[in-house]
């Protein structure tokens, strides 16, 4: 019961609408996609979904429950987890300490433990073997490449244990292979019952990956449906060529 | 490379040895020196420096982790002596119970403060902090018919009839205790998940938040436990000193103090607050002694948080560290170990 839904949802930035009323909900168990021309409100619609800026009008909900101005650690425990575009980690903090961030319920007992609580750590070195990242748990983020910090980030997210995931991005300033890797462990987290929204300029990826994509143009969403019926719509490739 | 205790389990157990042998051998050298100090004078700046370090250490409960430089913290380290220097004037309570009191009422006060002061950042949250220190030193001066104003408030002593310097010996083990329990709550916060929330929010405060952690919740905790230290060290300080004025405890200067050693020494370390208390306090009171009353120690201090945040912007351990390792091939184990691995690694991800 998590999905998510936005109901006319506005946001302007002095003049510029970067999402314009914008009506959108999610396929529950689907890898929903949402792909559309740079500048068309993507990443906004992220930000207005996770409370980390705050619409001019619309509502947002998840499972039918209004969330609309809920601070973004609320959001985030109602089953909501999400990468940024330009991947963020905690830079001078150990691999294990950034998988150990994530609330998953705001329990005292669980946030007193030490780092050294067995079921935490091992939740932790869990995930960072399915990332492959297991051998690099005491290496500071910082010093991680850009690939392996993308993979942290999934991982530390997957920490909360979300039932929604969203991913700015995924494929961007990555290397194919790692590219490929990533498709792979989105499908098994999707088979394992996670739902995905992805923001993804590769075309491949998302033909490959998304069972449902959504298309914006200039804040609003101007095509829904499969990747075939998205690609064969004439309104996309207008959004896309600009005609 | 900071390695964390706890993750660094198994690989660096002979330096975790060597650091514990260390660390027990630096506090039994401590609880030695006021048997070691020749005169009542340096007695009395032994003292004061073990105040400082748990000051600075305290302070570095909310700026270490969370990286929120409040410079005034002397707020805190005022309403501790005025609260409990106020409860044994006025109500005759025992000195312990007054600054039990007077602990868990700042601790409170701070916890209100903090819900406001703690939503802003940066050099917002710097300016606030300032703000209450100079508030408190207003209400101290013109509530005269409670603290006296500036014509002071007398603290009565804690053992009546004993010598300064058994008094000054006291209060050094005082303090010393004092010291031990926060660096034991900044060491048990520090291998928490709740310590690991607290750096992600000095981090990336807004990518914390959106990993599910309550962000203001965590930063409000984190302050007013600070606070508590604070309150509890100025509680000590005024029934040690036995004279309290606004001037004197709600003063910048102490606040900025408190800020400089933990730079100096390293905000992200355990010791870093203390390494630099231990620099800065006795060379402070050196200048004082030589060129008198003087504004010349401030300036000097000013000059060195320049230095420091220029030149040494992660404080001196890890450059002492970097050193280290330069010299002893040992020591260089498990960094040169993590570097490899991190190589090896780089190429084997995109397989
Ligand atoms: N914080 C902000 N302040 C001002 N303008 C903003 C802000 N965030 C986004 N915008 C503007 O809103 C519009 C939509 O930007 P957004 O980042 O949502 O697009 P996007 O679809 O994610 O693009 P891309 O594919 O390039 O990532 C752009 O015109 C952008 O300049
Ligand atoms: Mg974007």
């Amino acid at each position: 019961m998590t999905t998510l839904a936005v109901h006319g949802l506005t946001k302007a930035f002095g003049g510029v609408v970067a999402v314009r009323d914008a009506t959108v909900e999610l396929r529950e168990g689907a890898v929903n996609g949402l792909i559309g021309p740079n500048g068309s409100g993507k990443t906004t619609l992220f930000n207005l979904v996770t409370g980390m800026i705050r619409p001019d009008a619309g509502r947002v909900t998840i499972g039918g429950r209004d969330v609309t101005g809920w601070a973004p650690h609320r959001i985030a425990g109602a089953g909501l987890g999400r990468t940024f575009q330009l991947c963020r980690v905690f830079g001078r903090l150990t691999v294990l300490e950034n998988m150990l961030v994530a609330v998953r319920r705001t329990r005292l007992r669980e946030l007193a433990g030490g780092l050294g609580n067995r079921a935490d750590l091992d939740r932790a070195r869990g995930w960072l073997a399915r990332v492959g990242l297991e051998h690099l748990e005491t290496a500071e983020a910082r010093d991680l490449s850009y690939g392996q910090q993308k993979l942290l980030e999934l991982a530390a997210v997957l920490m909360a244990d979300p039932a929604l995931v969203l991913l700015d991005e995924p494929a961007g300033g990555v290397n194919p292979a790692l590219i490929e890797r990533i498709a792979a462990l989105v499908r098994d987290l999707n088979a394992e019952g996670r739902t995905f929204l992805v923001v993804e300029h590769n075309m491949d990826l998302v033909m490959g990956l998304c069972d449902h994509v959504v298309v914006f143009d200039r804040g609003s969403p101007i095509a829904a449906g499969t990747p075939a019926e998205v690609q064969a719509d004439g309104r996309v490739l207008e959004a896309y060529l600009g005609v | 490379m900071a390695v964390s205790p706890s993750a660094s389990s198994g690989t660096a157990a002979p330096g975790r040895l060597a650091g514990r042998a260390a660390f027990v051998a630096g506090g039994l050298l401590l609880a030695a020196y006021p048997w070691a100090a020749p005169n009542a004078y340096l007695r009395y700046a032994g003292v004061l420096v073990v105040l400082y370090a748990a000051l600075s250490t305290a302070w570095n409960l909310v700026g270490g982790f969370t990286g929120y430089i409040s410079l005034g913290h002397a707020a805190f380290f005022g309403l501790g002596a005025y609260a409990t220097g106020i409860l044994v004037v006025r109500t005759g309570l025992p000195h312990a119970l007054a600054l039990v009191l007077a602990v868990a009422g700042v601790t409170a006060f701070a916890a209100a403060v903090g819900v406001a002061a703690v939503r802003v950042r940066g050099s917002s949250f710097v300016i606030v902090s300032i703000a209450l220190v100079s508030m408190t030193n207003l209400v101290a001066q013109n509530a005269r018919w409670l603290t006296g104003g500036s014509s002071g408030l007398r603290v009565p002593p804690l053992v009546e009839g004993l010598s300064r310097t058994a008094n000054h010996v006291v209060f050094f083990y005082l303090f010393l205790a004092l010291l031990g329990l926060v660096l034991a709550t900044w060491w048990a916060v520090d291998r928490s998940r709740f310590g690991a929330g607290l750096k992600a929010i000095r981090e990336d405060e807004d990518k914390a938040e959106s990993l599910g952690v309550p962000t203001t919740a965590y930063k409000v905790v984190a302050y007013a436990a600070s606070a508590a230290f604070v309150a509890a060290a100025g509680g000590l300080y005024g029934i040690w000193f036995g004279s309290l004025d606004p001037i004197f405890v709600f003063s910048i200067v102490i606040g900025a103090n408190m800020v400089l050693m933990a730079l100096l020494g390293g905000m992200r370390f355990l010791l870093g607050p203390l390494l630099g208390a231990f620099l800065v306090a006795p060379a402070s009171e050196y200048f004082l002694l030589a060129y008198g009353e003087s504004q010349l120690h401030i300036v000097l201090s000013g000059a060195l948080l320049a230095v420091v945040v220029l030149f040494l912007p992660d404080g001196i351990i890890p450059a002492l560290r970097a050193t280290w390792r330069r010299r002893g091939p040992r020591a260089a184990s498990i960094q040169e170990r993590s570097a490899a691995e991190l190589a090896a690694a780089r190429e084997e991800v995109p397989a």
